[in-house]
């Protein structure tokens, strides 16, 4: 069974007096422990698609089962205790951190808020989160604007994964790093991953890093699906139009896929 | 440059920290200078200023010496300005970002509420309110912040407005934080600094209704108070001016100082957050 499973969800902004659907009938689903890369270009609505999934706005038409269960039907404090089990990863680690937070105080908080570790033994509980990740435990005295973007990324996983979810959506989490943090950040991804058996819905406009990472991916054109498959036969062959515009726009891309012929 | 050394640098803001230092140390040593009840007669009526060294400003109507209420009203002035200054940006700041935040029904309701209260002049509703209630220093607080808590109050919403659709609050969310928790330990913190940049004004306005209320005769009948002093002192005008005049001065210096130092804090701090 899969674990989340987007129906026909619509999602319609005004603009002008105008009802303009941002999100057009899109249904998907991710297994548990599976990959699924959302895609397209700019103005498309994987972002809303992201808000929608983790209930920040609300569909006008749809269903999204989370875990076998009708995600939209909760609310309240049911909500928000399901919510351990649905992180983020926001794009800019700067912005996704209350200014005046120290990392201890950032990990702490979804430790506190789900009763997963008591006071006394969550300092060691937030050390245990930040070697995860692969920081030293002794960043946790800094505040968040102490330290670098790579290490605020990795914070911010840490985060993600303090309350042991089965899904994280990462909307564009590793577009704003540099290309050689980038990589490490992938490979922390995708060790944790494998360990813990957890699925991504992963959000990006890099389609070589979604063809490296993602098992399948789904490819938007002004809130609509356009196509969906397998990752690497989506990207070698794509058979829409967008999807062959995307791939045009990636020369890079072109290379990788001659030089390794799947 | 530390804020500090900025301050120090610009002249009007030491002006106002000299003022505001003085008219804290006035407060302060009231009673250790003045023991005793201030009201009390300490020698003949109407003695000028400069006459006899033990009552150095001379002595009232009824023989109090002037130098003496001086000192107990300072403290009275400084009390009730910072009093009813802390009440109206607490509550402002409270109701501002609980109507920013919830948005909707609440934010519709609270911020006819903060109409109502705007729309009548906040000296009336002072006097209305201490003439209902009745003179006590403690209602004179609340009258004083029941006027002046409008301000902080659409300040504090115009800000939350913003932050609330920033990530960090979403990531509050998504983490399952209680909504009060993120309107109050998120983003109440962060939409302060406009609304405490307010305060100095607001204390200087705070103590100059005060004074207006005891001119009035509302003030805490138990209490010195400069304008109380004031207004006992027009009566004899003609013949004793510096009693009306002395504690005139005091009060104009004294909001003078809340003004400049208040503004040199803001002005310095929030150079300091622009250039981070
Ligand atoms: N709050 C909003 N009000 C009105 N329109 C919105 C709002 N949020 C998004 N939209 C519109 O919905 C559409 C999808 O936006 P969305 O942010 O999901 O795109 P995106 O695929 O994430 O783009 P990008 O790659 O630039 O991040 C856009 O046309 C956008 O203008
Ligand atoms: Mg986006």
């Amino acid at each position: 069974m899969s674990l989340l499973t987007v129906s026909n969800l619509t999602k319609r902004y005004r603009r002008d007096k105008k009802a303009i659907a941002a999100i057009d009938d899109v249904s998907f689903h991710i297994d548990p422990g599976e990959t699924l890369a959302l895609a397209g270009p700019s103005g498309s609505g994987k972002s809303t698609i992201a808000r929608l999934v983790l209930r920040l706005i609300e569909p006008d038409a749809g269903r999204i089962d989370f875990e076998g269960n009708d995600f939209l039907a909760l609310s309240g404090a049911a909500l928000r205790a399901r919510r351990a089990r649905l992180q983020m990863v926001f794009q800019d680690p700067l912005a996704a951190f209350n200014p005046r937070a120290t990392v201890a105080r950032v990990l702490d908080d979804p430790l506190r808020i789900h009763g997963i570790a008591s006071r006394s033994e969550r300092p060691r509980r937030v050390a245990e989160l930040l070697e995860r990740v692969g920081l030293t435990a002794d960043l946790a005295t800094r505040a968040i604007h102490e330290i670098s973007g790579g290490q605020r990324q990795r914070v911010a996983i840490a985060r993600a994964i303090a309350t042991k979810p089965s899904l994280i959506v990462l909307d564009e989490a590793v577009s704003a790093l540099d290309v050689s943090v980038r990589g490490q950040i992938l490979d922390l991804l995708l060790d944790l991953q494998r360990q813990e058996r957890i699925a991504y819905l992963f959000i990006s406009h890099d389609l070589g890093v979604i063809r490296a990472i993602a098992h399948r991916v789904v490819l938007l054109d002004a809130g609509q699906v356009a196509e969906s498959g397998d990752a690497r036969t989506v990207i070698d062959a794509p058979q829409s139009a967008i999807g062959k515009a995307l791939v045009a726009a990636v020369p890079r891309l072109n290379r990788i896929i001659r030089q390794d012929p799947t | 440059m530390s804020p500090l050394r900025r301050f120090l640098r610009a002249p009007e803001a030491v002006a106002g920290a000299i003022l505001l230092a003085a008219l804290i140390a006035m407060a302060l040593s009231a009673s250790l200078l003045f023991p005793g009840d201030p009201q009390a007669i300490a020698g003949p009526a109407l003695l000028p200023p400069f006459q006899d060294w033990s009552l150095p400003l001379g002595t009232d109507r009824l023989g109090r010496n002037v130098l003496a209420e001086l000192f107990h009203g300072a403290r009275t002035s400084l009390a009730v300005g910072l009093a009813a200054a802390a009440a109206a940006l607490v509550v402002g700041a409270v109701i501002g970002t609980l109507a920013g935040f919830a948005g909707g029904l609440v934010d519709e309701v609270l911020m006819r509420i903060t109409d109502a209260f705007q729309t009548v002049p906040s000296f009336l509703l002072a006097l209305a309110f201490v003439s209902v209630v009745g003179p006590s220093l403690g209602v004179v607080v609340i009258a004083i912040a029941l006027g002046t808590w409008t301000g902080p109050s659409r300040v504090a919403r115009a800000e939350v407005l913003s932050i609330r659709e920033r990530d960090y609050v979403a990531g509050a969310r998504v983490i399952g934080m209680h909504p009060m928790a993120i309107a109050f330990r998120e983003v109440l913190p962060n939409a302060l600094p406009p609304v405490l940049a307010m305060s100095s004004v607001i204390v200087a306005a705070a103590i100059l209704t005060e004074a207006a209320l005891s001119f009035l005769g509302l003030g805490d009948p138990n209490r010195v108070t400069w304008g109380g002093m004031i207004s006992e002192g027009r009566t004899v005008l003609r013949t004793a001016p510096f009693l009306s005049i002395v504690p005139g001065i005091a009060l104009v210096l004294t909001v003078l100082g809340v003004y400049l130092a208040g503004e040199g804090i803001v002005e310095t701090t929030a150079v300091r957050r622009g250039l981070s």
